[in-house]
């Protein structure tokens, strides 16, 4: 089975926290047979994106087949924001662009013409904008599915699918809003079954949020998947087929 | 196989809610599968929420391997505290409550009179915790303190977004429990390190969860065998008197 992992991080620490190297999670994506992982930042959404991006894509450069760096950018830097985007995705080395909205401590409908700027931008690359979701009051999954509505040429993905207590919404919403797609990252199996059931298998990609912690939760997020009760087929395309579909629009994976 | 132990799931869920269904039967066909002697089952959707009779009886008739938590909405008053005696006389083994689908917060006084009673009966109480406001792990470590005799176990670990208040209070509330069924790995090593395995019970969250993927979560953790038996089972056995 062919897996990309589309929601990892990698950076030195998290607040006091080490986090694993670039070195350890090729190796742990070694040992679990991962093609490629889609890695943002941490301590970028905490300020000073740029010197962030320049880091993290430092470090990706080194594994540039297995490491696909994507961007952040402080939407409360307003104008400045959509220019630091704008850099970043004329940098093919970017694929994508992470935003996580309680970290960076902003309600989208806060910021909407800066918001709506930046998925334009996005949209114009071809590069997925990949949110954190699941957590009030600045990313619940709702708030996320109207930051796709404003802008349906921009691909929007639900960094956790609902996470815990907005599942089935996000199951609603990826399969009412055409260009929302579902990351599933910390549900589980019988969350999946429901996610693929309802939204359809084609709006549904693994990820694992490794790097954010150890190894093993990039096993125990191949395992979701595995034991959910998929069909082979539709295992294939949230393990693989879909973020390589998404990733493909910005040249290859 | 990877179970050497006896195992105990001290988290399952009975009933239809949302997208989520399970009977008895498909749970004790499913612990076969994954060689669980024994589940404890709480009602969930409409037996949780309003039909405590249904919800309960499930749980309760559910067979000899199955040991049942009762529940009942809070806002029912008097009524919701003869709802959890009969769940005694019909050997109930617990309490369960979960504040955000009965519609209250766990400080409220409207609750305090459940959580008395199973202080009364000797019960552990589970309590779902997770999303803010109503699932704060916090709010329930604050009914905790008030009964510190009593056992209060943290349904699904604070899962999702409260896992970094969890090791704290842990640390705080020494009547304080968790179930490992939707906490990864590293949380539950963090526990078994800084405090033991003592106050830490297996759960599966079946059917929302899959008992492969929370058995291979613990074996990856490579934690000693004692600690392996207490989580598996002896923590349960001693908590719900089994």
């Amino acid at each position: 089975m062919r897996i990309i992992d589309f929601h990892t991080h990698l950076d030195r620490h998290w607040l006091g926290q080490p986090l694993p190297t670039a070195e350890a999670m090729v190796a742990a994506m070694d040992r679990f047979d991962v093609e490629a992982s889609c890695v943002f930042t941490v301590m970028g959404f905490y300020g000073n994106c740029e010197s962030h991006n320049e880091a993290l894509v430092t470090e990706t450069d080194r594994y540039p087949d297995r490491l696909i760096p994507f961007a952040t950018v402080d939407p409360k830097d307003g104008p400045a924001a959509a220019e630091e985007l704008e850099q970043r995705l004329s940098d093919a080395r970017f694929r994508g662009v992470k935003l996580h909205p309680w970290l960076q401590a902003f309600a989208p409908s806060m910021l909407k013409e800066t918001m709506t700027g930046l998925l334009r931008v996005a949209a114009r690359h071809d590069a997925p904008v990949i949110f954190h979701d699941g957590t009030p009051p600045y990313c619940t999954t709702f708030q996320v599915a109207e930051v796709a509505r404003w802008v349906p040429e921009a691909t929007i993905i639900l960094g956790h699918a609902g996470l815990a207590d907005y599942v089935d919404a996000a199951a609603q919403l990826i399969r009412d809003v055409p260009n929302l797609y579902a990351c599933f990252c910390g549900p589980r199996g019988g969350d999946l079954l429901h996610l693929v059931a309802t939204g359809g298998a084609d709006k549904v990609l693994f990820g694992s949020d490794f790097g954010a912690a150890t190894w093993e939760l990039l096993a125990e997020r191949i395992d979701d998947v595995v034991e959910a009760g998929l069909t082979a087929a539709e295992a294939e395309q949230v393990f693989y087929g879909n973020a390589a579909r998404l990733l493909q629009r910005r040249g290859g994976c | 196989m990877l179970n050497t132990l006896p195992v105990i799931d001290a988290h399952a869920m009975l009933g239809e809610e949302a997208h989520l269904h399970l009977d008895a039967e498909t749970l004790l066909r499913r612990m076969d599968a994954a060689e669980v002697t024994m589940a404890i089952a709480r009602p969930m959707g409409a037996g949780l929420v309003v039909d405590h009779a249904a919800g309960n009886a499930l749980v309760l008739k559910a067979g000899p391997r199955i040991r049942g938590l009762v529940t009942a909405n809070p806002w029912w008053g008097g009524k919701a505290l003869d709802a959890v005696a009969r769940g005694r006389d019909d050997g109930a083994v617990g309490l369960f409550l979960d504040p955000t689908r009965q519609g209250f917060m766990p400080t409220e006084s409207i609750a305090m009179p459940l959580f008395e009673r199973a202080a009364e009966y000797g019960w552990p109480v589970l309590v779902r915790t997770g999303t803010y406001v109503c699932a704060d792990l916090l709010a329930v470590a604050e009914v905790a303190r008030r009964l510190p005799a009593t056992p209060f176990i943290a349904g699904f670990g604070g899962f999702a977004d409260m896992w970094f208040d969890l090791p704290g209070t842990f640390a705080a509330i020494p009547n304080l429990y968790v179930d490992t069924s939707m906490m990864i790995g590293d949380g539950i090593r963090a526990l078994v390190t800084a405090h033991g395995p003592s106050r830490i019970v297996f759960g599966s969250a079946e059917p929302r969860n899959r008992y492969a993927v929370c058995l291979r979560t613990l074996e990856r953790l490579g934690l000693a065998e004692d600690a392996r038996r207490a989580i598996l089972h002896d923590n349960a056995k001693r908590l719900f008197g089994l």
